[in-house]
């Protein structure tokens, strides 16, 4: 019998608690000095008024790991949550048109920073570490309000920094130019969110500059691919982590995407999905940031095989997924299912089968939740060259 | 390189760049000896317009040299736009890789070229089962009293007769149709036939063309794409194919 959501949630509660005694001065205290990895977040309540600022764990050293999600898989949940809550988050209230000042400064070349950068903060009052989870937001270490913070020196990534000064390149240009240049897209999302893109600079808060950065990247590469060749059969990807199951159904059509996700909430399921053809989606997916991650992590594969291809992602969110750690899991699991050999199907209905075959929700269930059979019954003029 | 190819009224032009921009934001023209034509797709492929504008259409027709030319169309239409009804429009090419735009006698625009990117698209190799002719002001009423509970219509032609209809969560309509002089001029099939089409395309190209095309033909085949016939300027002509829907 494996563990319900609450149970493992609490075990990793306990355990974070049982180290705050062991280290707590560190963490419970009205400063913190630490290398952060680096990292910055932007809060998206009382928007436009938001709270700003680094985030620094209680250790000195090389500690890249903590904030870098594209080196978190394989890793269990524990372990990532562990990252997260020991992240000290300081925070000062900016309005997000304020993209200069010496406080934001600092924080912009904390974010292009290609290593980790001593901090020092000092904050009004003693943090809190009283952790509250819940199904909606990824954990966070304690948080403190800002008095005075002073980082040591950095060392800037020369890309970021070239388009950084440059006032006249778009926010999607300098996201796409980044990307093309091989930067991480956790660091994209760092430096769009700090307001270091675009002629009208924002600082944009982090969920939504995660959602912005996927849909950019993904969006370009789509148009890519509408020029590829089809792919010539049906083929299925899968991967399994954190208690997500992701199944990759490709099939040679015209592109159009369609993404299902399912979960328990108490015991019942719940269902979501959204979908797109070449036009792109027009409205934001019900499903949220999970679409355009998955949607990234797919077309990186087409653009990079030079194909095209009608795609069905099923997502199964088990009770295990007990603490949501971000939505770069999805990307990273998509991404690692098509490093994967694919498994080719006789037919698209065959090939459900198969995607479905190692989750607890079956072809039929999936397919009554999504529009993917309504969707293809419009054929394409090419059909008929 | 001589090219310049001026129109009589902007009806014509109007109808052909708002039915053009129902499909796509950018449109390659390709100019010839024997006039000018587009051909493309929308983004998912479902539907294709293929325009073919003959020099004798034209008040003033000159073309040397096979030319190619692309344009944003929500650029080219605002412009267009600015003609009243009797207006001519005459159009150009300039050395500076601007496209010359008089509009009646004094209103001279010059617009910006985009980098033409047409692939040759084929068209759809289709006999034609069953045609209809009618009106496009009864085929636009008709596709509005289908919207009301359907996303799709469906045409379907026996013995010469036909219904269109549609369906959806809410009901159900069928319109029959009658031959009549008037809205109606022809309704044939060689076979018995039945294809279902979206109004969501079906419906902003029939608006686009409007009333300047008097009559149009349907023609389709049992799940095959359906191809409407819209005339412009009397011997030019817009084929529109949109495919089918297909129950699997």
């Amino acid at each position: 019998m494996s563990l319900t959501s609450q149970e493992i949630r609490k075990a990793i509660l306990a355990k974070w608690h049982e180290d705050l005694s062991k280290y707590g001065n560190f963490i419970s205290s009205d400063s913190i000095s630490g290398s952060s990895p680096p990292s910055v977040f932007v809060g998206s309540s009382s928007y436009p008024k938001v709270s700003v600022g680094p985030m620094v764990p209680p250790i000195h050293g090389d500690t890249g790991l903590l904030d870098s999600p594209e080196r978190w898989t394989g890793k269990t949940l524990e372990e990532i949550v562990n990252f997260r809550l020991n992240l000290v988050r300081g925070i000062q209230k900016v309005s997000v048109n304020q993209t200069d000042g010496r406080y934001i400064e600092n924080l912009q070349e904390l974010a292009m920073s290609s290593k980790p950068i001593d901090s020092d903060l000092e904050f009004y009052k003693t943090t809190h570490s009283n952790i509250s989870l819940d199904d909606e937001s990824a954990p966070f270490g304690p948080i403190g309000e800002i008095k005075s913070a002073k980082f040591s020196n950095s060392s800037s990534d020369k890309s970021i920094e070239k388009t950084f000064y440059d006032k006249d390149l778009k926010a999607q240009d300098a996201v796409l130019k980044l990307y093309h240049s091989g930067i991480d897209i956790s660091k994209i999302q760092k430096c769009f969110s700090i307001g270091m893109f675009g002629k009208d600079r924002k600082l944009v808060p982090t969920r939504w500059s995660i959602t912005a950065t996927d849909d950019i990247i993904s969006k370009s590469l789509t148009q890519e691919i509408l020029d590829y060749p089809l792919i010539d059969s049906c083929k299925i990807f899968s991967h399994e982590h954190l208690g997500n199951l992701f199944s990759i159904v490709l099939f040679p059509h015209r592109w159009i995407y369609e993404m299902i996700e399912a979960w328990y909430s108490n015991g019942v399921l719940g269902f979501g999905s959204d979908f797109e053809d070449a036009k792109g989606i027009g409205h934001p997916p019900s499903i949220a940031g999970a679409y355009f991650a998955a949607k990234l992590g797919v077309v990186e594969y087409l653009s990079k095989h030079k194909i095209q291809a009608g795609v069905v992602i099923l997502r199964e969110i088990r009770p295990e997924y007990a603490i949501p750690v971000g939505v770069w899991q999805v990307r990273e699991g998509i991404r690692l299912a098509m490093k994967k050999t694919g498994f080719v199907a006789e037919s698209f209905e065959n090939a459900l089968d198969i995607a479905s075959k190692k989750m607890s929700i079956s072809k039929n269930e999936w397919l009554s939740k999504g529009n993917i059979l309504k969707l293809i019954k419009q054929k394409t003029i090419a059909d008929f060259f | 390189m001589t090219f310049e190819a001026k129109t009589s009224g902007s009806d014509d032009l109007k109808a052909i760049i708002s039915a053009i921009s129902t499909l796509v934001e950018e449109a390659t023209f390709v100019a010839t000896a024997e006039g000018i034509t587009f051909r493309g797709m929308d983004p998912s492929h479902v539907a294709l317009i293929d325009i073919s504008w003959p020099n004798s259409a034209f008040e003033k027709y000159e073309c040397d040299s096979d030319i190619k030319f692309g344009v944003r169309i929500d650029e080219f239409s605002k412009l267009i736009k600015r003609a009243e009804k009797k207006d001519s429009i005459e159009i150009s090419i300039s050395d500076q890789n601007m496209l010359l735009v008089t509009v009646g006698k004094n209103k001279k625009y010059k617009m910006r070229l985009i980098e033409s990117s047409a692939t040759d698209t084929p068209l759809p190799k289709i006999p034609y089962d069953s045609k209809i002719t009618l009106s496009s002001s009864k085929f636009d009423k008709i596709l509005g009293d289908v919207q009301v509970v359907s996303d799709y219509l469906t045409m379907h032609t026996y013995d010469s007769k036909a219904d269109f209809s549609g369906k959806g969560d809410s009901g159900e309509v069928i319109i029959e149709l009658e031959k009549d002089s008037e809205e109606i001029q022809e309704i044939t099939s060689k076979e018995d036939s039945i294809g279902t089409y979206s109004l969501e395309y079906l419906n902003p190209v029939v608006k686009a063309v409007g009333t300047t095309a008097g009559h149009i033909t349907c023609e389709f085949s049992s799940a095959k794409p359906l191809r409407i016939e819209f005339k412009v300027a009397n011997i030019g002509r817009i084929h529109f194919y949109l495919a089918p829907r297909v129950e699997s």
